[in-house]
């Protein structure tokens, strides 16, 4: 129950603040930006290959093998597109969970009414609930741009949007799940979004130096958020599934050392 | 016991925040926590409100672990220097701790107006606390220990930097709650401590230096008298001529300690000797001060 009303807070407090109704602007411009002159050319220029023949010489090398399954171009567009924009929007948004309250002293007044871990998981269930909520809004806008091109396209997309919402919503999962994390370390949304590129950083080259070392450690391929997006590229439908555990397991592992530091860190 | 601790120590570093304190206070009259800047007096009420962690010994808030979720409700606090978000409207902040608290949304509301009343600021209910003055938004942090009916409320300097007005205020509030709560108040002003606090615990370095009442018990046998523009020799004299007067001596300018052995004879001598003499007095009271039984001679 407390943890519903710390989610409920978080994204009434997007809402309710100057700050928070500045990035949603901001956010929409630019989605509208990308849709307008990135994802429909795009849309365009392949159904233009495809009819030339050149997709099946281009896509494949894009990392899109499977694009010729999409029912539309432009959202087999929108899904390469995101699989690399939300994580980067799921990182800016999510960065301050409970640093900035931290420093003001607000959470002091919150651990006298319910636990740290309640805290911790209902920010970071709010962040995920206004996640969803973007990928949803972005998700609506490619369709409508689809049903105002091809109604018998859009019929197929939309069968296939709950995969793609389901796959969009994993993916930015783990990324929350570290700004949770490195929020409770830092005292601002700019120190947490530091201390998440040093631990990007720091794994990436922990895990160059180990596969050097040893070789063959074929499992460290996985051990950052993001690391079935390649994966993902070469599947269509509910194949992508398949993929599913990755984020689940990097959802769960960050969750933990960040609910653990929650619980010893002093306020 | 609403407090107990034994052993209790809280070290950042090599430093000791908190030295083995052992106390135990009982439930009741409100309860005064001093000791100069660095003693530890916000490190025990940040630990007594699990805010953090202890490093050794026990301690328990109304028999449980500070921060157990059975005191949610029951222990509220005014936590030194922490705020409510600026940007977002008082009412509907106080309202989300009143719901976590355990209240419906319903009466999650009549009481967030029933603080705000109690603080003299219903009209604040609609304004961010960066448009409220320093003074009021410390009413308004107070406001938030008042939800619901706490059983023990922790207040760290709760007048520090705040207006005469408005800390009358908060001490009014604080004298009219404490018949149904326990309050646990941080502060150097001693005046106002030895005013609203029956029992005072005396922290210096991190040590417990004392915990007792805040009435000397040794009452009878001193007399503080506050003058105005009053000849220091020639009171001192006259006084020291007074049968019953042991000895008097200047704390500070116009505060004289006076050793009786019968202090509500002196004292009518002494306010005869002054009505005789035409001399104004501001103060008259029993005992020595607070201060002067913890830092003077």
């Amino acid at each position: 129950m407390r943890v519903l009303l710390v989610a409920r807070d978080e994204v009434l407090r997007l809402l309710s603040t100057r700050r928070g109704l500045l990035a949603l602007l901001g956010f929409l411009l630019i989605w509208a930006a990308v849709l307008n002159y990135g994802i429909l050319p795009a849309a365009r220029f392949f159904t233009g290959a495809s009819e030339s023949g050149l997709s099946e010489l281009v896509l494949p090398r894009l990392g899109l093998s499977e694009w010729q399954h999409w029912p539309a171009p432009a959202l087999a567009v929108y899904w390469v597109v995101s699989l690399y924009l939300l994580p980067l929007m799921a990182l800016i948004t999510s960065a301050d969970q409970t640093a900035s309250e931290r420093s003001r002293g607000t959470l002091r007044f919150l651990v006298l009414r319910c636990s740290r871990l309640e805290i911790f998981i209902g920010r970071f269930a709010g962040q995920c609930v206004i996640m969803g909520l973007v990928i949803l809004a972005t998700l609506a806008s490619v369709l409508i741009v689809i049903l105002a091109q091809s109604p018998v396209q859009f019929a197929a997309s939309l069968a296939h949007s709950p995969v793609i919402l389901i796959n969009l919503v994993l993916l930015v999962l783990p990324y929350i799940a570290l700004m949770a994390w490195v929020s409770v370390m830092a005292r601002s949304a700019r120190q947490a979004t530091l201390y998440a590129v040093i631990i990007w950083l720091g794994v990436s080259l922990l895990v160059g130096f180990l596969q050097s070392r040893l070789g063959g450690l074929t499992i460290l391929d996985w051990a950052l958020p993001g690391s079935q997006v390649s994966q993902l590229l070469r599947l269509s439908g509910w194949q992508t599934l398949t993929l599913a555990p990755i984020p689940v397991i990097h959802t769960v592992v960050l969750l933990l050392i960040g609910g653990f530091l929650m619980g010893r860190r002093d306020l | 016991m609403i407090i107990q601790c034994r052993q209790l120590s809280k070290r950042y570093g090599s430093k000791n925040a908190l030295d083995s304190i052992s106390l135990a206070l009982p439930a009741g009259d409100a309860i005064a926590l001093i000791g100069p800047n660095g003693a530890g007096k916000s490190t025990l009420i940040s630990v007594l409100c699990g805010f953090i962690g202890k490093s050794a010994g026990e301690v328990t808030v109304l028999g449980k672990e500070p921060g157990a979720r059975t005191l949610i409700g029951q222990v509220a606090a005014l936590p030194q220097d922490a705020q409510l978000d600026p940007r977002l409207g008082v009412g509907r902040q106080l309202r989300f701790l009143a719901r976590l608290q355990g209240m419906s949304a319903r009466d999650a509301r009549l009481d967030v107006q029933r603080v705000l009343q109690t603080v003299d600021l219903a009209d604040a209910e609609h304004s961010k606390p960066a448009d409220l003055s320093h003074g009021m938004r410390k009413r308004i942090a107070i406001a938030q220990a008042l939800l619901g009916s706490p059983r023990l409320i922790l207040l760290d300097e709760p007048t520090a930097g705040i207006d005469p007005p408005n800390a009358k205020m908060i001490r009014e509030l604080i004298r009219e709650q404490s018949h149904s709560t326990t309050f646990v108040v941080s502060s150097h002003n001693l005046d106002e401590l030895e005013r609203l606090c029956a029992t005072v615990v005396y922290l210096e370095q991190g040590r417990l230096v004392s915990v007792g009442p805040v009435m000397d018990d040794d009452a009878h046998g001193f007399v503080t008298l506050r003058l105005i523009n009053t000849p220091e020799a020639e009171f001192v004299e006259a006084a020291r001529a007074l049968p019953g007067i042991l000895s008097v001596s200047r704390i500070t300018q116009g505060d004289y300690r006076i050793e009786t052995t019968d202090d509500m004879l002196a004292s009518v001598l002494l306010l005869q000797l002054l009505a005789d003499r035409g001399w104004r007095y501001r103060q008259l009271s029993r005992g020595k001060s607070l201060e002067e039984r913890l830092y003077g001679s």
